[in-house]
């Protein structure tokens, strides 16, 4: 039998105004992107407080990814700037200690930019392939490999 | 005269002169030490101002004290150094309002640990005597031992006291207001030279943080945490963690159905029960990180006696190194208030930077 072969999952933020609309224009543009990503939309970045995507991460999830509008293009004005104080704030708890930081993304793509999210969340999910399944959601279990 | 006999002295003294109207400091109990609050000169006895024991940290009673009005009579607070810091980010984060409130902050001879002191008492002498010959007793808590701010910082609280490499203690202003206090009171502003004291500190620290960081991902947060009780202490203890209502403690968020549970020990290979353990210590880490006085409480509070500080205060400084912030030091708004339209490139994109 063939080995199957690692599909991770990625949970992506994407804000109501930008990344959600992207998504929308690279599906009515027919661009592929992958089934890998799990697409929650949200009403700005700023509402997701990196608590989640940490749980997410904890649930089982590979990756995830926070999609926002550009920097001075927040439909609530100043709701990115503090979205990415917030990730800046959660890659750094998570270098600190040691985990893979990578699997964090925060990236802006405007309502316009379909091409531009259908090449990063396949870029990405590339990546994490590469990467392999996450031991974040080990955490707290009793399951996982031996980290020497 | 000893330097609590010479503050209770000063506070008799500002009541008589109608300087303060009430006093916040330690007091002694049984077994350790509380903040007491008074507001007549005959109470002044009760208090010691310097303590050897920090059981809770006295901004966060000022918080208690001012969340709902201002303070209504003139009251001076004596607090430790780290506490001086942690009410100036308070006052920041609109937790404790400053007006009518005079905070004496001193060269701080370290605290030991509530619980070892509550079985082997050390007067507070013995670490004055310490720290009058620039020295630091070995008997104070780790945090005290690796204490950045160990000395009053100027616009950090507003009176200073003295009392690092000399025999006879001294007073200097750390703002206006503490300024026209000592000018009313009548005392004349001296110095100390503490540098070489504050260097030795901060050598110690250095040492401890390569050595004590906390690394290896996931396996080494587990090891770090394996008897944590999951009891919230360090939570109800830290004195940035000011939420009414913590998110860690919201039953919308952390009740879950039977089915849930079994599901994730399906899917990991057995959980551990309580859930949701190590994440508390990484949400709070996010939350509360780049305000972390460092003083050291979370870690007096532990029951499982788990060395929290290395934890809260090592991560903690990264993430203030990420904004260039030190809390209750700086006047700049916390991390967490603020952003910059122009910063942080590097945690945009897989690799960094914006297209």
């Amino acid at each position: 039998m063939k080995e199957k072969k690692f599909e991770p999952v990625i949970v992506g933020f994407f804000c109501n105004w930008c990344t959600s609309a992207a998504a929308d224009l690279a599906g009515t543009s027919r661009l592929h992107y992958p089934p890998n990503i799990r697409p929650i939309r949200v009403m700005c970045s700023s509402t997701v407080d990196p608590v989640y995507m940490i749980r997410a991460l904890q649930e089982g999830a590979d990756a995830t990814i926070l999609g926002g509008c550009h920097p001075g293009d927040c439909h609530y004005i100043t709701g990115n700037y503090k979205a990415r104080r917030r990730i800046a704030i959660v890659k750094t708890v998570l270098k600190s200690l040691e985990f893979d930081d990578d699997r964090v993304l925060l990236e802006w793509i405007s309502g316009s930019e379909g091409p531009k999210f259908a090449r990063v969340m396949n870029e990405y999910t590339e990546y994490i392939r590469n990467k392999g399944p996450s031991d974040f959601k080990y955490l707290d279990s009793l399951g996982g490999e031996e980290v020497e | 005269m000893n330097e609590n006999e010479m503050l209770k002295k000063l506070m008799v003294d500002a009541f008589e002169k109608g300087l303060i109207e009430a006093v916040m400091a330690p007091a002694a109990t049984k077994d350790s030490y509380t903040y007491a609050l008074i507001t007549k000169k005959e109470d002044v006895d009760k208090l010691t101002p310097i303590a050897p024991v920090m059981q809770w940290n006295g901004a966060d009673m000022l918080r208690r004290i001012t969340r709902l009005k201002k303070s209504e009579r003139k009251l001076l607070a004596i607090l430790r150094p780290c506490e001086a810091r942690t009410y100036k980010e308070l006052v920041k984060f609109n937790q404790v309002n400053p007006e009518n409130i005079i905070v004496l902050s001193y060269d701080c001879p370290g605290t030991i640990h509530a619980r070892t002191y509550k079985y082997q008492p050390t007067g507070i002498d013995e670490l004055i005597a310490e720290i009058k010959k620039g020295g630091k007793s070995n008997k104070i808590r780790e945090a005290c031992k690796v204490c950045e701010y160990p000395t009053p910082i100027p616009n950090v609280g507003d009176i200073g006291l003295g009392l690092v490499n000399t025999d006879s203690p001294v007073f200097f202003a750390l703002s206006d207001k503490g300024k026209e206090f000592l000018k009313a009171m009548g005392i004349e502003e001296g110095s100390r030279n503490a540098d070489e004291w504050i260097a030795m500190h901060r050598k110690i620290r250095e040492e401890w943080y390569e050595k004590e960081r906390i690394r290896g991902g996931r396996k080494g947060l587990e090891e770090f945490l394996s008897s944590c009780l999951n009891c919230h202490n360090c939570k109800n203890m830290c004195p940035i963690c000011f939420c009414k209502e913590c998110f860690f403690e919201d039953r919308t968020v952390f009740d879950y159905e039977s089915t849930k549970f079994f599901n994730w020990a399906d899917d990991k290979d057995g959980i551990r029960l309580p859930t949701d353990k190590a994440l508390f210590h990484i949400g709070r880490l996010i939350h509360m990180g780049t305000s972390c006085i460092g003083c050291g409480l979370c870690q007096q509070a532990c029951p499982m006696d788990i060395p929290l500080y290395r934890l809260f205060g090592i991560v903690g400084n990264e993430l203030q190194k990420v904004f260039d912030y030190k809390p209750g030091v700086d006047d700049a708004i916390p991390p967490v208030m603020d952003f910059r339209e122009d910063e942080l490139h590097e945690f945009e994109g897989l690799l960094g930077g914006e297209e």
